[in-house]
């Protein structure tokens, strides 16, 4: 598939019949390069399904805010605004997530509870930011799927026969992979640039320049659980961890050891947690 | 949450959702705690699936079903570097896991 033509097609993914029209206007919104504050929190105010979502994925043990945010406003002074952009498209998409691919809404959020809990043992200082970094590390997967049902499938089917993950059959049939279609998508949302830096990079993390930090811990987030076996994300194996992620985390066997304990409640959670 | 066949079930398991026999009738409410009895019940009126709390869909199959689905997921991977470690750490932990057959996390 020429790579000009592919990007054309999946950066007018708000004109896709198969997106409700809630989430279109919303990517419209969190996608304005100059959005306020104030314009996302009257959106979400007049859409009380919306509204109820975010609350009730910020107040989940598994998203791990300290304290309780009862309202939209508080909401939106307490996360800042690009979290909240985050989090709106995340809990947006989750339904589609689960329609593009059965279990890829276990896997990224799966991947945001890692991410979280390696973010704060690493000291990041905004480890809520990690958890919609590893929410949508894969969104270039979902709008692979919707745009092309079929050739996914067949790449799906390929990655099952060769043993191998989606990530290295795409290319036979995109020329790109679902990583590159994730950041473009992201770039013409005007989503920050360290999250398009991770979900462009996510398996090649030495590449990252934005963030690299952040970058390696999704990309470990996302090896550890498909290691451990939860959700789906198109294949059934685990791709080798990049040395350069490991080195940059410096994580001891015993970190390790505490961050699938501390993550294994919150996966049982993650599989409660629906819309 | 995870459905799995009612041959796996253990007693302390609770029900998440709804019990339905073949005809599509209850016969169990959701919430219920899994005793000998009820799971005997249970195998005896055909139901071949149910929904519990808990044990997430990787150790329905138990112990061993969960650590041959390991090796195999990393069956690729294995001499990858620092993969070893990773594998061998994931074993300890899901052996952790499946241990206690899963009732623990149905006591919460």
């Amino acid at each position: 598939m020429d790579l000009r033509a592919l990007r054309n097609r999946v950066e007018t993914i708000q004109n896709l019949a198969t997106i409700p029209s809630v989430a279109k206007r919303l990517l419209e919104i969190v996608g304005k390069p100059a959005v306020s504050l104030g314009e996302i929190s009257d959106f979400v105010s007049h859409d009380p399904a919306l509204a109820a979502k975010v609350l009730k994925m910020v107040n989940s043990p598994v998203y791990g805010f300290p304290g309780r945010i009862a309202s939209v406003n508080q909401a939106v002074l307490l996360l800042g605004l690009n979290v909240l952009r985050g989090l709106l498209v995340g809990v947006t998409v989750f339904d589609l997530m689960q329609k593009a691919m059965i279990g890829l809404r276990d896997h990224s959020l799966g991947c945001a509870i890692f991410s979280r809990i390696i973010a704060r043992r690493k000291g990041l200082k905004d480890p809520e930011e990690l958890f919609i970094f590893g929410l949508l590390h894969d969104i270039g997967k979902m709008v692979l799927v919707f745009n092309f049902p079929k050739e996914y499938a067949k790449v799906m089917d390929g990655a099952q026969t060769k043993g191998v993950t989606v990530y290295d059959v795409e290319p036979d049939f995109f020329s790109t992979t679902h990583a590159t279609v994730g950041a473009w998508v992201t770039e013409q949302w005007s989503f920050p640039k360290p999250l398009i830096d991770v979900i462009g990079f996510h398996h090649r993390p030495h590449l990252a320049k934005v963030a690299p930090m952040e970058t390696a811990i999704v990309h470990f987030s996302d090896i550890i659980l498909r290691a451990r076996g939860f959700g789906f994300a198109g294949d059934t194996c685990v791709p080798p961890l990049s040395p350069y992620a490991w080195d940059t985390l410096g994580l001891t066997e015993d970190d390790i050891k505490e961050v699938l304990k501390e993550a294994e409640d919150l996966l049982e959670e993650a599989a409660d947690l629906s819309f | 949450m995870a459905r799995i066949l009612t041959s796996s079930l253990t007693p302390g398991m609770m029900l998440s959702r709804p019990l339905l026999n073949k005809n599509g009738v209850m016969v169990l409410s959701d919430g219920t705690e899994l005793t000998e009895a009820l799971i005997k019940k249970i195998r005896k009126m055909g139901i071949d699936e149910a929904d519990v709390q808990g044990t997430t869909a990787a150790f329905s199959g138990g112990r061993t079903e969960a650590l041959a689905q390991l090796d195999a997921r990393f069956k690729n991977a294995e001499t990858a570097p620092h993969m070893d470690v990773l594998k061998q750490l994931v074993r300890e932990h899901l052996e952790g896991l499946c241990g206690n057959d899963g009732s623990e996390s149905a006591e919460e």
